[in-house]
């Protein structure tokens, strides 16, 4: 069952069994050319690079507006609980006939579309939750020294939640480079394909090869929005974060 | 990414219905079948992380030191790209064993369950703690009849959570041969027929729902007092 899956597309990483994980993998061939890691990289990369931006754009303001007029409590206390429970894989599949019905291929609108859903959620929640949970204090003397709603909002909500709603995107970006290898299943592309061709020839270099590469991924995702955190945000920012216990994953 | 790339088969059939009932009909038994496994490997994969997870939660409840590596831990576990950990487990246990689809399934549960496990123990107010230490109960006997009824709607809610997140992983789980109505999809996919796509997708939504309706339900029911309250406070 699984070599008939593998066969959905033409297999583009044909690769002979008994060479060695680390013979494979650091042989310069491996990485370059069409049908590369770095090319796989790159479709992933930029997959998930787009799907958080837009995540971003939409779901800060709406959530930052929301929370600064003290609106729309209920829904997003009903968001919590869906927030970890949203079906990429069930979703991308439904979209799939839709998108290809259409001709868009298998690429990239469904799962594109699935992953947004997976990232709107965390970083609306955490946006929502960081300026509605802030003290009064800041914010009413801010109104006292003459500030407009708009800019207590930008100027004074905004900056004082920033860690929190940074956080948020940090979550956000690490589920959505955690999930987006399910694509390689739905007839695309990106690192996951190591894993779908290694299965589909039986080769078992290319699925630890694939292991390593989404895995590696993940975790320098992490990295990067630890080392972007330090670099963005000021210092008394981060250490307000820290007293108000950030336990966001 | 270019569409050129697609084999043309697939292209060709793209114009299939999107679900055709005859199918659904004919096909009833396989696609029961398909649900029975999906509900067996969530029920597995729950119960397995109930257990570890009540655990982790009475060690960080008792030795509160342990919270922070706990979590941590707890929370790497959760960001773990599924398909790498399905594939990691797969030589391990192998493609037909339930536990390697089993064991990361439950891995994921723990976060949420762990946090809302604590959560509801710390949730209890002190003057209730304090009157059943006054009127002599043991410590045993406070945990089992005081404390663990009045953190059962966190418990119900970490639960639900956790059901209704399994339910959408264990389709992934279909990659290693598992995965029930993951299945349903995958075979729709291989051939281009999209009705056991739709049926299987639609099917592992509609699951995750009446699952978090039944477990809310007894949730309630187990401890009635939540609606009741709802109604009092204004």
């Amino acid at each position: 069952m699984i070599a008939a899956l593998a066969s959905l597309r033409p297999s583009q990483t044909a690769v002979p069994r008994d060479i060695g994980f680390v013979e494979w993998f650091f042989d310069a061939d491996t990485w370059t050319g069409t049908t590369g890691i770095l090319a796989s990289l790159q479709d992933t990369v930029i997959l998930c690079a787009a799907v958080t931006l837009v995540a971003v754009i939409v779901s800060v303001p709406v959530a930052a507006v929301l929370a600064h007029l003290r609106r729309a409590e209920v829904s997003s206390t009903w968001l919590v609980s869906i927030s970890r429970a949203v079906p990429t894989f069930a979703i991308a599949a439904l979209l799939v006939p839709w998108s290809l019905a259409r001709g868009w291929g298998f690429e990239p609108w469904p799962i594109f579309i699935a992953l947004l859903l997976l990232a709107l959620v965390p970083i609306y929640l955490n946006t929502y939750t960081a300026i509605r949970q802030l003290l009064e204090g800041p914010v009413d003397a801010a109104r006292a020294l003459g500030y407009s709603e708009r800019s207590i909002l930008a100027r004074v909500e905004f900056a004082l939640a920033s860690s929190l709603i940074f956080s948020g995107i940090r979550v956000a970006a690490i589920q959505v480079v955690a999930t987006e290898p399910i694509r390689a299943f739905l007839g695309g592309d990106g690192l996951g394909r190591y894993v779908r061709d290694g299965f589909g020839q039986n080769n078992n270099t290319l699925v630890i090869g694939g292991i390593v590469l989404i895995g590696g991924l993940a975790a320098l995702t992490g990295l990067t929005f630890v080392a972007l955190e330090r670099l963005v945000l000021p210092n008394g920012v981060r250490r307000l974060s820290r007293q108000q216990g950030d336990t966001s994953p | 990414m270019t569409p050129g790339s697609l084999p043309r088969a697939l292209v060709a059939e793209a114009t299939n219905p999107i679900i055709k009932w005859e199918w659904v009909v004919e096909e009833w038994d396989q696609i029961w079948q398909a649900v029975v496994e999906h509900v067996t490997l969530t029920m597995m994969a729950m119960a397995l992380g109930m257990i570890v997870s009540s655990l982790l939660a009475a060690i960080a409840l008792r030795y509160r030191w342990t919270m922070t590596p706990i979590t941590a831990t707890t929370s790497l576990i959760y960001t773990l790209p599924s398909v790498a950990l399905f594939a990691l487990l797969a030589p391990v246990f192998g493609n037909l064993s339930r536990w390697t689809a089993v064991l990361p399934l439950a891995g994921y549960t723990l976060l949420i369950l762990v946090t809302n496990i604590v959560a509801g123990f710390q949730a209890v107010p002190p003057s209730v703690r304090d009157a059943a230490d006054g009127m002599g109960m043991s410590r045993a006997r406070r945990v089992w009849t005081v404390d663990l009824p009045l953190a059962v709607p966190f418990i119900v809610t970490g639960v639900r959570i956790a059901t209704v997140s399994t339910v959408g992983l264990v389709t992934v789980a279909a990659i290693i041969g598992q995965g029930g109505l993951g299945r349903l999809i995958f075979s729709g996919l291989r051939r281009a027929f999209w009705t056991p796509m739709t049926v299987g997708a639609s099917l592992s939504i509609i699951l995750a729902l009446v699952l978090d309706a039944v477990i809310l339900v007894t949730g309630l029911w187990l401890a009635p007092w939540q609606r009741r309250r709802k109604g009092a406070t204004p």
